[in-house]
């Protein structure tokens, strides 16, 4: 059974898709809920389990307009995992996309590029 | 018990001020204020930068009254089920492009220490230490993953704000703290 999630964003929630047949994960909109990790278990879960599978390629598209600083430690933390299972045919890509005035999430992408080694980490500026 | 509701209006005239709140701070609730604020931040017509630096402050400020606030209050969660919100005072005034973002809570005194050294300790770093700061952070405490995060909020506010974070910590009775942080972004 492969895994399909779809949310719905709310107030302080984002969007959120994931589509394991295509190997496609994507966030959009704004993240500052109070309880993040409750918000993200099932995805965290889910990112962990399907690293570990033999995938070829996998895309993470993150088009967050703004997030707390929980969900920054979050994010980085799940960029990490992917990072971590990068390589050996395992091609992962990640697509940060923002907008050029939105200086607070081109700075935190580019801190967070910094600490990739095996993914690809695009800087996607519109 | 009738207030005066007039000089409540011109004391808030007379100080700038665009948005107070006062009571319980949950998770709806900041959504609730945040729009509110966003509203008055797209009415100023801000750049991008500082209306998302002025609503990350909120953010953060509201996060750490969750965290730290020793007043609480009984609240009906939307399951029905009775939880404690903590208490907390949120105040959002401009003068001349400029924000000025002020919070203030009850803590417990043995917090105090703590707060007030990291404070004083992101007060003596410049914007681009601050960046680096923030990232050894994060890094940090994804290793260690019982952190609840408390220290990257505050630097996160030290990063937006165009000024020193300001602090006042107020002795109440009972082993408890008054805690005020004021900061101004543009």
């Amino acid at each position: 059974m492969v895994y399909k999630l779809e949310k719905e964003k709310t107030g302080s929630t984002p969007y959120i898709m994931i589509d394991e047949e295509k190997g496609y994960m994507r966030f959009e909109g704004e993240s500052f809920h109070e309880n993040v990790i409750e918000f993200y278990r099932d995805v965290s879960n889910w990112l962990e389990e399907y690293l570990k599978t033999d995938f070829t390629e996998f895309t993470f598209d993150c088009e967050l307009k703004y997030f707390n600083s929980s969900t920054a430690k979050l994010l980085l933390n799940m960029l990490l995992e992917m990072d971590e299972n990068a390589g050996d045919g395992k091609n992962i890509m990640v697509n940060w996309i923002t907008t050029e005035d939105n200086d607070i999430i081109v700075e935190c992408g580019e801190d967070f590029q910094e600490e990739m080694n095996n993914l690809k980490f695009s800087l996607v500026i519109n | 018990m009738i207030l005066d509701m007039l000089s409540y209006y011109k004391m808030i005239k007379k100080n700038n001020i665009n948005i107070i709140y006062s009571g319980p701070i949950w998770s709806d609730g900041i959504e609730g204020i945040g729009g509110t604020l966003r509203k008055r931040l797209e009415f100023d017509d801000m750049p991008l930068s500082a209306s998302q630096s002025v609503f990350s402050v909120f953010v953060e400020q509201m996060n750490n009254i969750l965290m730290y606030s020793a007043d609480k209050e009984p609240f009906p969660s939307s399951d029905d089920r009775i939880f404690d919100v903590s208490k907390g005072v949120f105040i959002l005034g401009s003068r001349d492009r400029t924000y000025f973002i002020q919070s203030g809570n009850v803590m417990r005194d043995e917090s105090v220490e703590m707060m007030k050294n990291r404070i004083e300790h992101l007060n003596t770093l410049d914007k681009s230490e601050l960046r680096k700061y923030y990232k050894e952070q994060i890094k940090s405490e994804n290793a260690n993953p019982e952190s609840k995060g408390a220290g990257l909020g505050l630097i996160e506010i030290a990063r937006r704000a165009s000024s020193k974070i300001d602090y006042t910590f107020t002795p109440l009775e009972d082993g408890l703290t008054f805690f005020s942080m004021y900061v101004t972004i543009g």
